[in-house]
């Protein structure tokens, strides 16, 4: 090296990294243009979980090969700081292999350098293969076009000029070796392949070809490099953040909005005399998200395996949680300078320009994005929150979800049901009301919380029944609220009306506070999520159950048990609830329960946390699905009948609802059906009935 | 423009109305009052109305007792500017109609707008009272209003049609759904209701010679005859024309 | 003392409902006036009120009084119960009849009952009504106690038949204030219906089960065959399918037709609330739980598009058979 080819690296090296640094404290602001959020807690546990989704790549491995591929090249990203150290050793002090010194260990380091180099160039070549003739379907989409398809290609080709630059410069640095008759410090077993094929080459002409490669290889790196906070490619960095900062709590649990609550306080205590209202509720413009939410958005890496898992965009809806994603990065990017000097600035800021209505109504909050997110995305909470806005400050919701929202308001139920009625599933059961116990002086060990559905569809009053039955059976001491029980509040929430959900919240605590409630068990996933992750902030602090881990507890501990071979023969497969299974990880306890029927059990190939919603989730329930091909239930309940089962069973309501309609329309077309859709505490019930 | 928005406080719709006191009085225990729909869509019309002439001003009138007030907020945050209680139970319409011609021969008014009728007692006549005691002009069953100078046009429902009627202001209109679409209020209206000045005023009395005796239930109907389309729609189909026209004679 | 009852009339000629009104008022025990305002163009049909059980038939043809004027009509017909001593006054509840009552009732600060679907009683000289009130969900009755007493009588509740014999048309010479003219039709804007919905004999109404507003044909033809008016759930109708004139039940229109024909539609109380008066329900529902069947007199259970379509059919030839 020339003491001019040094200044001149030196140069270059230093301004590329000068450059970076200006670019990495830009992104660094405009990702802090997002409002506070306090994720400083539980250090140890944002540590062990960075280490295994970020450092250990958990979460790819859901797809085995694919996870191997970029496993290779996430390695050589780690690798290729080693050998760049060298390279700018070397292009700085003019030294050659400064690292040799290392000896055994440089011959190790080198020779997997040199076979990763070559592993990448395969795996980009897979990569790009996969992306542009095997048109794998998670890279298309409306989103996909211009420069994010460019820009994936893009990085790829960087990847392999730069890999196949590092190979050809070891090749000529070893044919400059063995031409001049010197030993070449450390092992390529792949260059030197290449290097017999240009041992023609003089130890003149290979110093010209090494030294060439050589430019083209670091150059490469340092462009590489500045163009990563440009390019979706700077997930390389910003994943190990974005999973350190996730959010820790249950995926079902929406967060509680503080000036909300202060408003509920003082439409429940006229005394309480509440803060100023904030301008803005929720999400309209990218200063109103908080800066996790931004960080989200640069971390993607536009993969696609969100969209491609979630329920709306399977059945051809506007929405793409990815899509999502890259429009907060991309409104960042336009308005971020401007925001950055006041944050006052609202030209060209607004999410909702980009993002319509139609996108954001057809999410079923159902998490399937959130779990197949390799780097913790949380697309739901930005969903929610721009929900959020259009209700709450613009009274912009569905009409549909604006009966269904005073519907609560009036009668204490999504639907329109005399709240008279809503004790009238237990007719003739003789079902103790926590009044009637209280007035007795007792205390019942167990508070069944029966829900709207349970309480008022025709459908679900049945499983309600079944499960009083199994707890009768068991002699559980308890009891329910009756006509004190109202909506809990979750489809509001899920719907953006933050102010009703928490009014209802409110005033369910209030009623289970009085009288002292401590457990509560409850067959609808949608109020045990509510009541279990939501309800504490607001001052409701119960140990919550659902029905399925409550009756597996019955079995566990000898209260209940069933015939041998109730079910025997039957083939049963188990629909998992969204707000059961991802919401809250309960996998496992559906399952044990049925297991009990010495039934044929078979799992559908999106099950457990791969399950695919019912399309019912998130205030669905309660309007017409947006525009698309397809009926999310429809798509569910042909995966469930394509395993051609005597029982589909569930547990949730919601559920229930979308898999029964959706088996009812299969029947149309096909008479020979004969599937039939249950709750795991109703086939418990009828097993429960024979042995008695 | 002085606008009056009457607004009634009835049953929530999926009420199942029982009755106490020789059932003389509806039972209201266990009863969500909400803001009578029709006095909803009034209210759309109402501040729409207002945003559209500057300087004019909604006052929310109702006839009831402190347990309204609740309802009352809610109109004040769909965007009302104040309101006005008169604390009485609300006897009958013609009762309600004194009390509110009282009032608002007292407080000035250009446009009236109250419900085609309440959704309890149906009577549909409290507007047209309003606008008899104060003699002014009423026009029922209104699903639209323009509003130009001291002239109205509206379109109202007739049966099979709609009739174009012109009215001078001041005048009383009753509201037919589609005059507005119903406010669903947002936080900021919630939050600003709470501060709005709610007035109350005492009754003043009325003989009113209407008298409600008492109430029944419709007689539970004894089970119908069903017949399955399943197989056969025409043997279905057939059984019912066979039974409208031989038993039930409406065929 | 007499009854003094207002015939309904549009266009130049009664309204069904006229003959209602005088129906109705024939069972108040006493002498029956009826009284017509405006220009009727057939005379005879007015002196035919003695056929129903009028026994004078009085009208107003003043020229100022051609086009309706609640408020004009209704001090009109106040002084003519001054003049005629009829104590008791008797409209339709119709958009005519029943935005003059309660006007005409200030004027006599009368006793006054709107909507009245029972027939009357008198006892203890106090006026005896009833009315479904909670718009369906219950029935309560009335005493009206007035010098003078107001009602109105809802459509299809009495069935006009011929029991007398025609009898002269008087002319009366009252005329209205000029005050009373201050909202005034201008015109008739004419909806699709073809038959108004609370005057109908038979309804059929679809809802959500109807799937779409392209499938609303089917309902339709049905009607079509029966004479009868269309209607629609509140489904339909918040779906945007049906236009809101057309929607059955609370916050839609009551309605007490002899036959109610409910396809598609699973029977909210909301909707049971505004049909529930009529007189035979039939019901054509897939879901045999369906809340409608609890209400419905007949009812078939299956399929509406393979069901309506067969239904339509078969009346047709049932229709042609009889006739």
């Amino acid at each position: 090296m020339g003491i001019i080819s040094q200044i001149v690296f030196t140069a270059v090296f230093l301004g590329a990294i000068a450059y970076f640094i200006l670019q990495a404290k830009k992104l660094y602001k405009f990702i802090h243009i997002g409002k506070p959020l306090d994720r400083s807690d539980n250090k140890a546990q944002r540590i062990k979980l960075m280490r295994r989704i970020a450092f250990g790549q958990s979460k790819m491995f859901t797809n085995v090969p694919v996870a191997v591929l970029h496993f290779i090249l996430y390695v050589s990203f780690i690798i290729i700081n080693i050998w760049v150290a060298e390279i700018v050793i070397d292009g700085i002090f003019g030294t050659d292999h400064v690292l040799k010194v290392l000896g055994g260990f440089y011959d190790v380091v080198m020779a997997i350098g040199d076979t990763l180099a070559v592993l990448t160039v395969i795996t980009c070549a897979i990569f790009l293969i996969r992306r542009n003739i095997l048109k794998v379907k998670r890279f298309s989409g409306r989103e996909m076009t211009k420069f994010p398809r460019t820009d994936a290609n893009l990085i790829l080709i960087f990847e392999i000029v730069i890999m196949l630059a590092f190979i050809f410069m070891n090749a000529g640095y070893i044919q400059r070796c063995e031409s001049a008759g010197q030993q070449y410090a450390g092992m390529y077993p792949f260059s030197s392949l290449i290097a017999k094929a240009i041992s023609g080459m003089s130890t003149e002409q290979a110093h010209i070809f090494e030294h060439v490669n050589w430019w083209v290889h670091i150059l490469g790196i340092l462009l590489f490099l500045n163009y990563l906070p440009k390019s979706k490619h700077i997930h390389i960095v910003l994943a190990f953040f974005n999973v350190y900062y996730s959010r820790l709590t249950p995926k079902g649990k929406l967060s509680t909005m503080p000036e909300i609550t202060d408003q509920v306080k003082a439409m429940v205590d006229p005394s309480h005399t509440p803060a100023d209202m904030p301008e803005r509720l929720g999400v309209r413009e990218v200063q109103d998200l908080s800066w996790k939410a931004i960080l989200d958005a640069y971390t993607c890496t536009e993969c696609g395996r969100c969209t491609s898992v979630c329920p709306a965009n399977i059945t051809g809806k506007l929405l793409s949680p990815r899509k999502i994603m890259m429009d907060i990065r991309d409104t960042v990017e336009v308005s971020g300078e401007n925001l950055l000097k006041s944050i006052d600035y609202h030209e060209n800021t607004s999410l909702l320009d980009r993002i319509s209505h139609e996108e954001l109504w057809a999410c079923t909050t159902c998490n399937a994005c959130v779990e197949a997110c390799p780097v913790n995305i949380d697309h739901v909470t930005s969903i929610v929150d721009m929900r959020r806005h259009l209700v709450m400050e613009r009274s912009e919701a569905p009409a549909a979800l604006n009966t269904m929202m005073s519907n609560i308001e009036n009668n204490g139920a999504p639907w329109a049901f005399p709240p008279s009625d809503r004790f009238a599933w237990a007719d003739g059961l003789d079902i103790p009301t926590m009044a009637d116990l209280t007035a007795q002086g007792k205390t019942p060990e167990v508070l069944f919380w029966v829900g709207c559905a349970g309480s008022f569809d025709d459908r679900y009053k049945r499983v309600t029944r079944s499960f009083a039955q199994i707890l009768k059976a068991a002699n559980i001491q308890f009891a329910v609220l009756g006509l004190e029980e109202t909506c809990t509040g979750d489809p509001a929430k899920r719907a953006g009306n933050e102010f009703l959900a928490q009014m209802q919240a409110m005033m369910n605590i209030q009623t289970m506070n009085n009288y002292g409630v401590k457990r509560v068990v409850t067959a609808c996933p949608h109020c045990f999520n509510t009541i279990k992750n939501e309800y504490p902030e607001l001052g409701g602090n119960y140990e919550v159950m659902h029905h399925s881990e409550f009756i597996n507890e019955l079995f566990k501990t000898g209260k209940i048990a069933v015939k041998d071979g109730a079910f025997q023969g039957k083939k049963i497969t188990f629909h998992d609830s969204c707000y059961l299974g991802r919401a809250n990880e309960v996998y496992e306890a559906p399952r044990e329960v049925l297991q009990q029927l010495d039934a044929d059990l078979v799992e559908m190939k999106r099950s457990k946390q791969n399950g695919l919603c019912c399309g019912a989730g998130g205030a669905q329930m309660f309007k017409e699905a947006e525009k698309g091909n397809k009926e999310i239930n429809i798509e569910r309940t042909e995966e469930a009948l394509s395993l051609q089962p005597d029982i589909i069973a569930s547990a949730c309501p919601f559920c229930m609802t979308m898999m029964t309609d959706g088996v009812k329309k299969k029947k149309f077309e096909n008479e020979s059906i004969q599937t039939q859709v249950f709750d795991i505490a109703e086939l418990i019930a009828q097993a429960e009935l024979i042995t008695k | 423009m002085k606008i009056i928005v009457c607004v009634s406080c009835v049953p929530d719709t999926t009420t199942k109305p029982t009755f106490i006191e020789n059932n003389s009085k509806l039972n209201e225990q266990g009863v969500q009052f909400i803001v009578n729909p029709y006095d909803e869509y009034s209210l759309a019309r109402a501040v729409a109305l207002r945003d559209a002439n500057p300087g004019s001003k909604i006052t929310v009138i109702t006839v009831g007792e402190a347990s309204t007030e609740q309802n009352i907020r809610k109109a004040l945050a769909a965007g009302a500017d104040e309101a006005i209680r008169i604390n009485a139970k609300p006897i009958n319409a013609q009762y309600v109609a004194k009390q509110i011609a009282h009032v608002l021969k007292e407080i000035g008014f250009d446009i009236i707008f109250t419900g085609k009728e309440s959704i309890d007692y149906n009577g549909g006549i409290t507007g047209n009272l309003i606008a008899t005691e104060l003699d002014i002009p009423y026009t029922h069953s209104v699903t639209s209003l323009e509003v130009s100078g001291n002239e109205a046009k509206m379109e109202r429902e007739i049966e099979g049609g709609k009739e174009v009627v012109k009215s001078s202001l001041p005048m009383v209109l009753g509201s037919q759904k589609g005059i507005g679409e119903p406010i669903i209020p947002n936080m900021m209206g919630i939050a600003k209701a709470r501060t709005k000045p709610l007035t109350v005023k005492e009754p003043i009395a009325v003989e009113i010679p209407t008298l409600l005796v008492t109430h029944e239930l419709p007689k539970p109907k004894g089970a119908g005859k069903f017949f399955k389309a399943e197989g056969n729609v025409q043997d279905a189909v057939n059984q019912l024309i066979e039974s409208l026209s031989k038993e039930a004679k409406t065929i | 003392m007499s009854v003094l009852v207002y015939l309904d009339s549009a266009n130049g000629a009664l309204r069904k409902t006229a003959y209602e009104a005088v129906a109705y008022a024939t069972h108040l025990g006493q002498e029956v006036i009826a009284l017509a305002i405006g220009n009727i163009e057939n005379t005879q049909s007015l002196a035919d009120m003695g056929k129903y059980g009028a026994s004078k038939v009085y009208h107003i043809n003043d020229e100022k009084l051609k086009t309706f004027a609640n408020a004009a009509y209704a001090s009109v017909i106040a002084q003519a119960a001054k003049e005629l001593n009829c104590k008791t006054i008797v409209f339709s509840a119709s958009s005519i009849g029943g935005v003059i009552a309660p006007r005409a009732a200030v004027k006599l600060n009368a006793g006054l009952l709107s909507d009245i679907n029972v027939l009357p009683k008198v006892e203890n000289g106090q006026l005896i009504v009833g009315k479904t009130v909670f718009s369906g969900k219950a029935n309560a009755t009335f005493s009206l106690s007035g010098e003078y007493n107001v009602i109105s009588v809802r459509p299809n509740t009495v069935k006009p038949s011929e029991t007398g014999s025609p009898v002269n048309v008087e002319t009366l010479n009252i005329s209205a204030g000029e005050t009373d003219f201050r909202a005034v039709a201008e015109a008739i804007l004419k909806t699709s219906d073809k038959i108004s919905l609370t005057e109908a004999d038979i309804i059929v109404s679809g809802g959500r089960g109807m799937k779409g507003p392209e499938n609303f044909y089917l309902i339709e033809n049905l009607a079509e065959v029966l004479g009868a008016a269309v209607g629609a759930s509140r489904a339909a109708v918040d779906a945007g399918w049906r236009p809101h004139s057309q929607q059955v039940g609370q916050t839609g229109k009551t309605v007490s037709p002899t036959m109610y024909i409910a396809v598609g539609i699973s029977g909210a109380i909301q909707h049971l609330a505004g049909m529930g008066t009529s007189k035979v329900i039939v019901a054509i529902n897939k879901d045999p739980e369906a809340p409608i069947f609890k209400v419905a007199d007949y009812g078939i259970i299956g399929d509406a598009f393979e069901v309506v379509p067969a239904l339509t059919e078969a009346l047709k030839a049932y229709k042609q058979k009889i006739s």
